[in-house]
């Protein structure tokens, strides 16, 4: 009997020995794996195709390419990524990879935040070689690349065809003149030519760059002299005499209580709007007996041009895994992923996967060709400021009338934030 | 005597902690040309953020836009308040129903009530317009979005001060009206010369609080307005808000909180001299 439990008792000391010699060995096999955080604001809903096509596809695919990397992704939404990317540097708390707005990436490159990829990786220069020259140069700051483009788009002319014909009009304003010519008949049926949610670069330089003006000289160190040339204030000029027409609401000029773009439009209040290629799937939902129609930025002396949107991917400086790190950026460069991602939306920054793009999703065509002359917005860790001084200085001319000397005054004060 | 700074600590612990430190590290922050990231240095400016203030006008336009709230929404709910108080310490039916109500907005949240405010007073499809038939663009003009903000204002802070001067009314002693009414005083007389001086600390604990209340605006500008259009309906804590965490400059943002705590403390301060009874000691 005393033999008996002395056996039990000894197979129980063998039995937890192994199991911890087991637990043991686990843990061993996990340490070799790397995990890495990507922030991303994709969308919050995970119903969404972006994070369905991230979640189930994108990220099982090179957790088995790279079966010691784990990647943990983290939805944010748009607004409050900037805040808690903020946050998170002061707290030095930032993640391995962020999916980061074009526009984000000097200001926080200045910062010490985002490492140099140009430096960091030795393939660099190959990939962005394959990305669009105008997305690729939102990542520069002070000499080096703090990033890659990860998705691109832009924004282009959205009308309502009804509105257009109750006035008459057979076919969208594509020129400066065309638009002059239609606003007096639009108006005379109450409906606005043109409407926009504000006077920031984004919504005004489209009509800079068309106009043949500018913001800045080519190396984006001055303002005097582009802002201000007679090209700008002309260009400026047209949506100053829209406004004083009656054919731009005050919408534009920061009024929160007009109508919002997509509504106007759907309902024929606006004949027409610039957006960009993620409006399609919102008036899907909102207004489906709606017809979207596109067409190019309306030309003026400079051609059509519009304004370079969408996200760059970026590794911090506080990253431990930088090799897991630069795997997973070049991985979601990839066609794979760059072509996965176009199905959710995500238009490809790599120009050998854009030419199926139209395959995938037919309205992507007009974004394709207007993205071919398409200029990012001034490359400055000051860009806020920036945008700030051009929207006020246009919502200011649009109410007084003075272009010049709003952008005169405009121009200086950029001067100051461009050194 | 011990015993009592043991039994004060916690709570000052507390306080220095989360209220003391702060104050004294936005200071600190206020001085330079603040670079968040840690381990990096910032520039040493002194006063430098201080002197761009005072020549900052969308700062000045800001502060008379505070100002202009703070006048408009301290004296309203307070009047309005003290009425609804008046008339709901009366017996009438349904009082309870009635006071729940009231302070129904006082518990609803911030972010809601602002965006419906936004859609009541759009100028195409809003209800204020389509109710009075006017076509006001409301949100157009800094008068008229200031106007908006601060009905928002009221609206929502009628219910505490009412609540607050209810608690007060009900501890008037009933021997005092009493004895009003024999000497024959009316219902306006009464609550002159007897409600309103009894509740005298407690309208001056609301004035107060409503003030600094009022300085502190932020949230209905943020998400009606955003401070514009162009800056005209910028608040100090908008502007601040957006020097800081938009244009990451928190020098000059703390700077500017900095100031605004200056302004609350000086107005309180005075506030306190102004109610203190004659006779009453100097505290």
């Amino acid at each position: 009997m005393r033999f008996g439990r002395l056996i039990l008792a000894l197979a129980l000391v063998v039995a937890v020995a192994a199991t911890a010699a087991a637990a043991g060995a686990r843990v061993h096999a996990t340490r070799s794996v790397t995990t890495i955080t990507f922030w991303h604001a994709y969308a919050t809903n995970a119903a969404s195709p972006e994070l369905q096509r991230l979640t189930k596809i994108v990220i099982p695919r090179f957790e088995k390419l790279n079966p010691s990397i784990k990647v943990v992704q983290v939805p944010f939404d748009y607004n409050s990524l900037q805040q808690k990317l903020t946050t998170s540097v002061a707290g030095g708390t930032l993640p391995d990879v962020i999916r980061s707005d074009i526009a984000w990436v000097p200001q926080y490159a200045k910062l010490g935040a985002f490492a140099q990829l140009d430096k960091a990786m030795p393939d660099f220069k190959s990939l962005a070689g394959k990305t669009y020259p105008g997305s690729l140069a939102t990542n520069f700051y002070k000499g080096h690349y703090y990033g890659l483009p990860l998705d691109t788009n832009t924004r282009v002319e959205m009308y309502n065809t009804a509105a257009l014909a109750s006035a008459g009009i057979t076919s969208p304003p594509r020129t400066f003149a065309d638009l002059r010519a239609d606003a007096p008949k639009l108006k005379a049926k109450g409906i606005y030519l043109f409407a926009d949610s504000g006077t920031g670069g984004w919504n005004v330089l489209p009509w800079i760059w068309s106009g043949g003006g500018s913001l800045t000289n080519s190396t984006y160190t001055k303002a005097t002299g582009y802002l201000n040339s007679p090209k700008t204030v002309a260009a400026v000029q047209l949506l100053v005499d829209l406004y004083k027409a009656g054919a731009i609401p005050s919408l534009m000029t920061g009024d929160q209580g007009a109508v919002g773009t997509e509504d106007g439009l759907a309902t024929a209040k606006y004949a027409t709007i610039l957006d960009g290629p993620w409006m399609f799937p919102i008036f899907r939902s909102a207004y489906p007996n709606f017809h979207l129609q596109t067409a190019l930025v309306p030309a003026g002396p400079g051609g059509s041009v519009s304004v370079v949107g969408g996200e760059d991917i970026v590794m911090t400086q506080s990253s431990k895994h930088k090799q897991a790190a630069e795997q997973f950026i070049r991985f979601m460069l990839s066609p794979w992923a760059q072509t996965q991602m176009a199905h959710a939306g995500q238009m490809p920054v790599r120009t050998d996967v854009s030419k199926q793009l139209t395959k995938i999703n037919s309205y992507y065509a007009i974004f394709e060709k207007q993205l071919q002359t398409a200029r990012p917005r001034t490359p400055s860790p000051n860009w806020p400021q920036i945008d700030t001084i051009l929207g006020n200085a246009v919502a200011t001319a649009m109410k007084s009338g003075n272009t010049k000397a709003a952008l005169d005054s405009a121009a200086q004060q950029i001067d100051g934030l461009l050194r | 005597m011990l015993w009592a700074y043991a039994f004060a600590a916690p709570g000052f612990v507390l306080f220095a902690l989360v209220i003391l430190y702060p104050v004294a590290r936005a200071f600190q922050i206020s001085l330079y040309n603040w670079s968040i990231v840690p381990g990096s240095a910032s520039t040493w400016l002194g006063l430098h953020n201080y002197g761009r203030a005072l020549h900052d006008p969308i700062f000045w336009r800001s502060l008379v836009n505070t100002g202009f709230y703070m006048a408009v929404t301290t004296p309203a709910q307070i009047v309005l308040g003290l009425g609804a108080a008046v008339l709901l310490d009366a017996r009438i039916p349904a009082r309870g129903l009635f006071r729940a109500l009231f302070y129904l907005p006082v518990v609803t949240s911030w972010v809601v009530v602002s965006l419906l405010f936004r859609y009541l007073f759009m100028t195409d499809g809003g209800l204020v317009n389509w109710l009075t038939g006017q076509h006001v663009d409301w949100l157009g003009g800094r008068w008229t979005a200031l106007a908006t903000i601060s009905i928002l204002g009221v609206w929502k802070g009628i219910g505490w001060s009412m609540v607050i001067f209810l608690a007060a009314l009900q501890g008037v002693p009933v021997e005092l009206k009493e004895a009003a009414i024999v000497d024959g005083a009316g219902p306006w007389a009464r609550f002159r010369a007897v409600s309103l001086p009894a509740i005298r600390p407690v309208v001056a604990f609301v004035t107060i609080m409503l003030v600094i209340g009022g300085f502190n605006v932020f949230t209905s500008v943020f998400l009606i307005t955003g401070g514009g259009p162009l800056d005209e309906t910028q608040v100090l804590l908008t502007y601040m808000y957006r020097q800081a965490f938009t244009f990451l400059d928190f020098g000059y943002g703390a700077s500017l909180s900095f100031i605004l705590t200056l302004i609350v403390f000086v107005l309180s301060l005075a506030q306190l001299r102004l109610f203190r009874r004659p006779g009453e000691g100097t505290a």
